[in-house]
């Protein structure tokens, strides 16, 4: 009985015990590689394709700035990211990274793709042409379009004809909603719709 | 005097006592720091009690948004932890409401509105080793020669 209480003490008196039993024991703490953090820029060029912003669920994640050499650049807002990932995959140009997602889209050969449904309630139209004259991209076709939407060519994405608004062009729509902000009747609708597709081999 | 406030910074270093409240959160941020206690990270190894008791509490971990119901509790609640104390928001919900802050919504973040926030732990939710590490870094700081600067 003697001999076993001096076992037992002699066990605890073991330098590598006290250590153990004062000092931390686990590993020390790092993060994973395939941890996905906050996303950050992987450098390449953004194109203000604003599929990030589009595709991100929390409010105030993520904002698309102008830079002072007139390039963009997406900031992600921490406090507000919830680092889902939907953003790196949205964007077509690959400018963020988090984690392992673009090496899983690449052997995986998925993407993310966005397309853009335009609809113009024709009951509540009254073809006043703001959404025509407000569309971004019917800017760049003509940028001479006069107030009431009205234009010769069929170019444009969006236009008044016979006092109605009609799409000619749906799939230029880069889904910026500003046609939808601009209408007094609300009567043009877009809708993003994001869909998880396999991309084709060509793409990559 | 300056040996005895050495011992004392010594012991209060390995001995930190934690509380957490969850003024309103999706359970996110509770599991993580739950996560914590568990064996993989072991917040103990480190001297951190959760105790969940204000009273004996000097670390109080704010996880949630902020939802109505806090209104009166939540101050209450900080005043009955002794000093010295200090208040960490775990989540994005206490920083910025997270997914919850939209319009016609009924929580009323950022939480460092109602009590004084020393550190936040952005994250939805943080993972173990941020919540960690947050409360290793802050402790020495907050815990450190407590009674001289108080003088
Ligand atoms: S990771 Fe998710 S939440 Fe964060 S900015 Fe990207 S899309 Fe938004
Ligand atoms: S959402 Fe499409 S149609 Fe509407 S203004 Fe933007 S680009 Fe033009
Ligand atoms: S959709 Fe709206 S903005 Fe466009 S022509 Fe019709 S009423 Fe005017
Ligand atoms: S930060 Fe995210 S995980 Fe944490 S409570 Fe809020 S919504 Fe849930």
């Amino acid at each position: 009985m003697f001999g076993s209480i001096v076992s037992y003490i002699r066990e605890f008196a073991r330098r590598e015990w006290i250590h153990k039993f004062l000092f931390a024991k686990t590993a020390p703490l790092t993060t994973p590689v395939y941890s996905r953090g906050f996303p950050e820029l992987t450098g390449k060029t953004c194109t203000h394709a604003l599929f990030c912003m589009m595709a991100c669920p929390a409010p105030g994640a993520i904002e698309v700035i102008h830079l002072d050499d007139g390039g963009w650049e997406p900031r992600i807002h921490t406090g507000h990211c919830i680092r889902c990932g939907l953003c790196v995959e949205a964007c077509p140009n690959g400018v963020l990274y988090s984690g392992r997602i673009l090496e899983s889209m690449f052997y995986d050969n998925t993407m993310l793709s966005f397309s853009f449904r335009i609809d113009v309630d024709t009951n509540r139209c009254m073809g006043c042409g703001n959404c025509a004259v407000a569309c971004p991209v019917n800017k760049t076709i003509d940028a001479q379009m006069s107030h009431g939407g009205r234009a010769s060519t069929d170019e444009l994405l969006l236009k008044v004809s016979e006092g109605k608004c009609v799409v000619l062009h749906p799939e230029k729509c880069t889904g910026c909603k500003t046609c939808e902000q601009q209408c007094p009747n609300e009567a043009i609708r877009v809708a993003r719709l994001l869909e998880a597709v396999h991309a084709p081999e060509e793409e990559l | 005097m300056s040996i005895l406030q050495s011992f004392k910074n010594l012991v209060r270093s390995r001995s930190i006592h934690v509380a957490y409240v969850d003024v309103g959160s999706c359970n996110g941020c509770d599991i993580e720091v739950l996560a914590c206690l568990a064996p993989r990270y072991d917040i103990e190894q480190y001297g951190i009690y959760v105790h969940n008791n204000p009273r004996e509490a000097d670390i109080l971990l704010v996880i949630g948004a902020y939802t109505p119901g806090w209104e009166d509790k939540l101050q209450g609640l900080w005043e009955k932890i002794p000093d010295p104390k200090v208040a960490i928001a775990i989540g994005n919900c206490p920083i910025s409401g997270c997914v919850f802050n939209r319009p016609h919504s009924y929580v009323n973040p950022p939480v460092s509105k109602h009590i004084p926030i020393a550190a936040q732990v952005p994250g939805c939710p943080p993972r173990p080793t941020e919540i960690l590490q947050a409360v290793l870094s802050l402790a020495p700081e907050v815990f450190k020669d407590y009674e001289r600067r108080k003088k």
